[in-house]
């Protein structure tokens, strides 16, 4: 029997094009509520307190040890906002359709990219070089590192340029994905938006010459990204984390911490998507669709975060030399053995028990319970990492070459700038995402007319269903 | 979806049981040939049963070699029948249709080839079942539970039940379809196995349950199966190379890769034996090369993670194992051999629409693939145990002796052979699947394009 015979025509209650145009770049966008000012201006006040942290942070420097906090909220940062860019690439790489509501919600985190290579600069300032023994045990004693015979400081300049090619290519991508917004908005906006909107839209007209080049403009900086993203993971939990520690050698490392990323990112776009909902107004543009393949997702990343760690962690236990058990002891057992605890509830136990269940990930309060437990797990995850690795410095100055970690550091507490820091810097980051939002609509226009396009509702015998065209 | 082709249900029937209901004129020699390699394999093992494992290259100290390598990289084709199957099912990639039925059936015998290998490897067989049942209670002797060694034949016999009811839960409605269209022995048997289906709304439903549920089972053994086998070299930190953590996520990811390929020349060959072109065609090659091209990549990065952390440590001992292993004869001919054949060749080819279209080109590049793969773990496996250790008095290089190029050999003759025994009974491409993608697919018009259309469930 012929498909087309079975399929009828359902009712489409959908909101129209020129409802959405209206909503996502015309009139209906009015300018930010009480509420959200109020927030905004919570957030710049958090911000400035962070950089009061620094300030005090560095007056109040008694050695490496004392950057550890910083570099966890630095690395939670790249995990988030870093990570969830790849949820607006990865699922529209392979023509998934329920993606194209939360493809911007998702590229904004790019944003904050910048954000954090700029904020990892004072971080350079107390990294080790690699020769830093040199003067006390000669020219050819180097501490380990994968830059292998390369100069002193190769790490500092290599990471600050990877994280800003990084910022680079996901600013460009998400503002190549915004163009025919900016176009919207020019042609239906008005004021300042408007005429920023023309700025940006770049004579954008939707020409079918102009769709081609932005196809290919999303897909080459796209698969960019994520080519950056791995490439930025691999280095700075190599230089930030493992080689700060004598002894630590985890080739699977690089990929816990992208996996990581990879889960943070989904719960974070999972959460914006709620709060599109809850406040912005969009529920007639992301929901259950959403959340449900969001919630998947996330489910998949949070059993491989633990199929990761777990693929480490046997081969240091069964290893049982005497660097193996010292690693254990530092990132498991010993000074953070509470912390390493909690986060392995927050990060896979508890979300794995609510993501289990399918009423659970197709509702639009389940997901962003999850995502917000598995935000906070991994943030004390990357205190567990980070700030064990700054304070696991060799009092021994020849043991710090060596292949084991002697002195096992005590449990480090942050004191009040440590606060400011972890408060202060991720406020920065959302305030700047917030911002951006004021001028880019948080749902993409063009996404949803293109979806509206090449989807139906239909009914299917007697089945409500959902025709979904598949362009080349 | 682009080759879309618009088929009746009696095509279907008749064009994909034409293997079953009659036999190709190819079959029979095919199958007679592969048989005289079969038991020329058998006759090799008996040799070497009675006659001790000195007839192999295995000496002191390389005492897992061709066996071992050949062993994991059978179980690592193994992960092709989940990763087509499962996956593609939970995430509803419409080109997996024809596709799955192979995948499983790969699965299935190639784990089954793969368990041969450390039986025959223990050189005395039947000393295994001590490992099941412990014999010697008066002198403590027990298999070391804690050991991956012993988890191994768990985790490969339980992948080995769930695919196997995989691959039949999947068969039953072609079971009932062959049912009605044979006689005698034959109907019995279809009778019989197809467990009374009849097509009804509740065994429907039973059965797209069961599917989804096993595929979703089946995800963790499938990750499990190889992260073991990874774990029976990565707990070894006396052998050099081999203490790794990247190795469980590494030899799944190449297990992948290599798995992958094996179906595409699988499929190659089944297109061009039976005829399937209505069925097998370009775009489900072209999706398989995208698909490959994503895993090669993950694959090579966990590669340059494997190499690059072999040095990082900055010992002697690690360091001269990396320089063995890439640059001295012959380790850097079949390094070099690797990763061209793994990777550098095939992968960039891909990169192509033309060549991801062209079926010979995807066949022969899937090959390349496959040797490399075993190459991998051979490189991964024998130069570990060659470099000289420190007070090791008793040293020889390990050479392949012509009984284990022998039993590699028979290897790929008993797999294809069981393929082939298969395809004379059942559909290799399941008749279900085609035809409910023909009921699930449709062409839509927008503006002046048409396009393939998929119906997707609702909310």
């Amino acid at each position: 029997m012929a498909t087309t015979s079975l399929i009828t025509d359902a009712p489409d209650d959908r909101p129209s094009n020129i409802e959405s145009t209206a909503l996502l770049a015309g009139e209906g966008r009015t300018a930010a509520g009480t509420g959200l000012k109020r927030f905004m201006w919570l957030l710049a006040a958090l911000s400035v307190i962070g950089f009061v942290g620094i300030v005090f942070r560095f007056i109040n420097d008694d050695g490496r040890q004392d950057w550890g906090f910083y570099a966890a909220t630095l690395a939670w940062m790249l995990t988030i906002f870093g990570g969830a860019p790849m949820v607006a690439i990865a699922p529209a790489l392979a023509k998934a359709n329920w993606v194209r509501p939360v493809a911007r919600i998702a590229s904004l985190g790019a944003i904050v990219t910048a954000i954090i290579a700029l904020l990892m600069i004072p971080l350079l300032f107390k990294f080790p070089a690699l020769t830093q023994f040199s003067e006390v045990l000669g020219d050819d004693v180097r501490r380990r590192s994968i830059w292998f015979d390369s100069r002193d400081y190769a790490p500092h300049f290599w990471n600050v340029l990877i994280l800003l090619t990084l910022a680079l290519v996901g600013i460009a991508m998400a503002y190549v994905m915004a163009i025919p917004d900016f176009a919207a908005i020019r042609d239906h906006g008005t004021g300042w938006k408007q005429r920023w909107g023309k700025k940006l839209a770049r004579g954008f007209y939707g020409r079918p010459q102009q769709w081609e080049w932005l196809k290919m403009r999303i897909g080459i900086t796209g698969a960019l990204y994520f080519a950056m993203l791995l490439y930025t993971n691999f280095t700075f939990s190599l230089d930030f984390a493992v080689s700060l520690v004598p002894g630590w050698k985890d080739s699977l490392f690089p990929f816990y911490h992208t996996i990581s990323t990879f889960q943070a990112g989904i719960a974070f776009t999972i959460i914006g998507v709620w709060a599109a909902r809850r406040w912005g107004g969009m529920n007639k543009y992301v929901g259950h669709e959403q959340m449900w393949s969001l919630g998947k997702f996330m489910l998949a990343t949070t059993l491989l975060w633990f199929y990761f760690f777990y693929s480490s962690f046997i081969v240091f236990w069964y290893g049982r030399s005497e660097s193996d058990s010292a690693t254990i002891k530092l990132l498991v057992s010993g000074p953070y053995i509470y912390l390493f605890w909690t986060v392995f509830f927050l990060v896979f136990i508890i979300p794995w028990w609510i993501m289990i269940w399918n009423k659970v990930r197709d509702s639009v309060w389940g997901p962003p319970i999850a995502a917000f437990i598995i935000l906070i797990g991994l943030f004390l995850d990357r205190i567990r990492i980070y700030v064990a690795s700054w304070s696991a410095v060799p009092d021994d100055l020849e043991l710090a070459t060596t292949s084991i970690l002697q002195d096992m550091p005590d449990t480090m507490w942050p004191d009040v700038f440590d606060v400011f820091i972890m408060v202060g810097l991720p406020a920065l980051g959302l305030l700047s995402i917030l911002l951006v939002t004021r001028l880019v609509p948080l749902v993409s226009l063009w996404e949803i007319q293109q979806s509206r396009l090449i989807t139906k509702p239909v009914r299917f015998l007697r089945s409500h269903v959902q025709l979904v065209g598949k362009p080349d | 979806m682009q080759q879309r082709r618009i088929l009746d249900e009696f095509t279907v029937n008749h064009e994909l049981l034409r293997g079953n209901l009659a036999t190709p004129k190819w079959w029979l020699p095919t199958v007679l040939g592969l048989l005289v390699v079969v038991l020329f394999g058998f006759t090799l093992m008996g040799i070497m049963f009675n006659r001790g494992l000195g007839v192999t290259g295995l000496s002191r100290p390389v005492y897992w070699g061709l066996f071992i390598t050949t062993f994991v990289f059978w179980v690592g084709i193994s992960h092709a029948g989940i990763m087509i199957s499962a996956i593609l099912r939970l995430t509803q990639a419409e080109w997996r249709r024809p596709v799955t039925r192979a995948a499983e059936l790969l699965t299935v015998f190639s784990l089954l080839t793969a368990l041969f290998f450390p039986l025959i490897h223990a050189g005395r067989p039947w000393r295994i079942f001590y490992w099941i049942t412990p014999y010697d209670f008066a002198r403590g002797i027990f298999p070391n539970a804690r050991s991956p060694l012993v988890w191994d034949p768990f985790a490969i016999g339980t992948y080995l039940t769930g695919s196997t009811l995989f691959l039949y839960v999947a068969l039953l409605p072609d079971l009932g379809v062959l049912r009605d269209r044979t006689t005698g022995w034959k109907r019995s048997f279809y009778t019989v196995a197809s467990l009374g289906w009849r097509g009804n709304p509740r065994q429907w439903r039973l059965q797209t349950v069961a599917g989804i549920l096993l595929s979703a089972l089946m995800l963790p053994i499938f990750v499990s199966v190889h992260s073991i086998v990874s774990w029976d070299f990565a707990v070894t930190p006396a052998v050099e190379g081999w203490h790794s953590t990247v190795f469980a996520p590494y030899f799944v990811v190449g297990a992948v890769h290599s798995g992958v390929s094996a179906v595409v020349t699988m499929m190659a060959l089944m297109r061009w034996l039976w005829g399937w072109d209505n069925y097998i065609r370009p775009e489900h090659f072209d999706a398989l090369a995208r698909l490959l091209i994503v895993v090669a990549c993950a694959w090579l990065a966990l590669t340059f993670a494997e190499l690059i952390f072999g040095v990082y440590s900055l010992e002697a001992p690690e360091r001269a194992l990396r320089e063995m292993q890439m640059f001295e004869w012959p380790w850097n001919l079949l390094f070099i051999i690797f990763f061209l054949t793994g990777f550098a060749i095939p992968v960039p080819l891909w990169f192509f629409k033309r060549v991801r279209n062209n079926i010979a080109m995807m066949f022969w590049t899937s090959i390349l693939v496959n040797i490399g793969m075993w190459l991998e773990r051979f490189l991964i496996i024998v130069p570990g145990l060659s470099r000289k250790q420190p007070f090791v008095f008793t040293w020889d290089s390990y050479q392949v002796s012509p009984l284990e190029w022998g039993l590699l050999l028979w290897s790929f003759a008993w797999v294809m052979m069981l393929m082939l025994l298969f395809s004379k009974f059942f559909p290799l491409i399941p008749l279900f699947e085609t035809k409910e993608s023909q009921v699930f697919t449709t062409d839509v018009q927008i503006g002046r394009v048409t396009m393939p259309a998929v119906i997707r469930e609702l909310d």
